[in-house]
């Protein structure tokens, strides 16, 4: 691990937004930018990814989508009783938050491209049918978890009311399970790969400038934006006090340590994707699990998952992270 | 002179993420006219919204006439009680076209 992965444009950009909002600068992005160069991003990504997925392993492919669920229905379960060991938090707190870091940040996932395209990394293409498959199952678990948990705290204060909150919560059960599968960003990824997958090359070739030539100054904009959301966040950092800080620098490791053993070892990756997969597992996402997580756990306190995922595990990763997780894969692979 | 005929006007501060659900429980009460506006702010939970469009907030404006306003508090009220973090004030307003207001829900 070199200072010089540090030196990425992309990174640099990121650094530029954290440090434009210490010093108070009056530099503000239109709103929503954020969202729209994320739009372009998974748009591009999935178009790329499904070009050269074309030419994949259909074997490779199934097992990743079997290990992106295992990972996607686990990873929640460990923050889950992690949170709830260091007793901090209230079971629905718990929950929302450990929805959020089984669920994966395409922002921190393109980070790590850019970081081994930099390199000079060869990676598999499967990690990012993963990243589609793996925005989803955490919001379920989370819902699941919630569920329990309001169970426990009922019994324990004897509502009587529980029989009509069940049926009702059955129906809005359904509801959020179609939302959490039809999420825009897996509708834009998925579909994208698709497109990607079975357009005419000659059709792709013209795309060219739009997917490759662009992607990195695109990406360069889009952490200068975040590191400006993710500062503003970082304040709120004594809000959510030590443990639940320290919460969010330990399990993106955890699940980094986790996701790299999965790509290393069970899918025999190479040392690039093996560090995807490790990304994945280490990051949490911010931008299709927040609101999933207001409308279903609304007892839950938004500045706490929000803090942890943008504040503190985002920025964590981007710098630190990513470097680290591809440390882990050499030691695995080699 | 125009004539002017009293209405209630209320206001409700939310999470964007939070309109369809108060969209659809205004329909259910048979309200059919909302306003949703952009909003930022801070308050008592603490919570800042930001512009980048992560974590927003918005103000839907609903203009109904008396008789209905009880039982849509009644459902507000309901989802406080979930959790649900809503701001609400009702206010005292003359609208010039009171028709477009007092249609019941068929």
């Amino acid at each position: 691990m070199s200072l010089s992965s540090l030196l990425l444009p992309a990174v640099l950009f990121f650094a530029l937004g954290v440090i434009a909002k210490l010093i108070k600068s009056d530099l503000r992005f239109p709103p929503d930018l954020a969202k729209v160069l994320s739009i372009y991003l998974l748009m591009a990504i999935g178009l790329h990814g499904g070009y050269e997925l074309a030419k994949a392993d259909i074997m490779i492919a199934f097992q990743s989508i079997i290990w992106a669920l295992v990972l996607g229905f686990t990873l929640p379960i460990v923050g889950y009783l992690g949170l709830v060991a260091t007793r901090k938090v209230n079971p629905l707190d718990a929950a929302a938050i450990s929805a959020h870091y089984g669920s994966v940040s395409a922002g921190t996932f393109l980070t790590a491209i850019a970081y081994l395209d930099n390199l000079s990394i060869q990676y598999e293409t499967y990690p990012l049918i993963m990243l589609a498959v793996m925005e989803s199952p955490a919001i379920v678990v989370g819902l699941i978890l919630a569920a329990k948990a309001r169970h426990t705290v009922a019994a324990r204060n004897g509502a009587t009311n529980t029989a009509s909150n069940n049926s009702n919560a059955q129906g809005d059960f359904k509801a959020m399970l179609r939302d959490a599968f039809t999420n825009g960003s897996v509708v834009i990824l998925i579909g994208s790969m698709i497109i990607g997958a079975i357009a005419q090359p000659s059709g792709m070739e013209k795309l060219k400038p739009f997917i490759d030539d662009i992607f990195m100054g695109v990406l360069c904009l889009f952490l200068f934006d975040m590191g400006m959301v993710a500062a503003r966040r970082i304040g709120d950092f004594r809000k959510v006090g030590f443990m639940l800080a320290a919460f969010g620098v330990v399990m993106p490791l955890v699940g980094g340590v986790i996701g790299v053993y999965v790509g290393a070892s069970m899918l025999d990756f190479s040392v690039g994707g093996a560090t995807l997969v490790g990304v994945l597992g280490a990051s949490a996402s911010y931008i299709a699990v927040p609101p999933a997580m207001r409308l279903a756990i609304p007892e839950a306190n938004p500045s706490f998952y929000l803090t942890l995922s943008l504040g503190i595990t985002f920025p964590f990763n981007v710098i630190v992270g990513i470097p680290l997780y591809h440390s882990m894969a050499q030691a695995i692979v080699a | 002179m125009v004539s002017l005929y009293a209405e209630k006007m209320l206001n409700i501060i939310a999470n964007d993420s939070l309109e369809e659900k108060l969209v659809c429980m205004f329909k259910k009460y048979g309200v059919n006219g909302y306003t949703v506006v952009q909003a930022r702010g801070e308050g008592s939970s603490g919570q800042v919204s930001d512009m980048s469009g992560f974590d927003a907030n918005i103000v839907v404006k609903v203009i109904l006439p008396e008789s209905k306003i009880q039982v849509i508090l009644e459902s507000i009220e309901r989802k406080i009680k979930k959790g649900y973090h809503l701001t609400v004030y009702i206010s005292d307003i003359k609208v010039i076209t009171p028709e477009k207001f007092e249609k019941t829900a068929s």
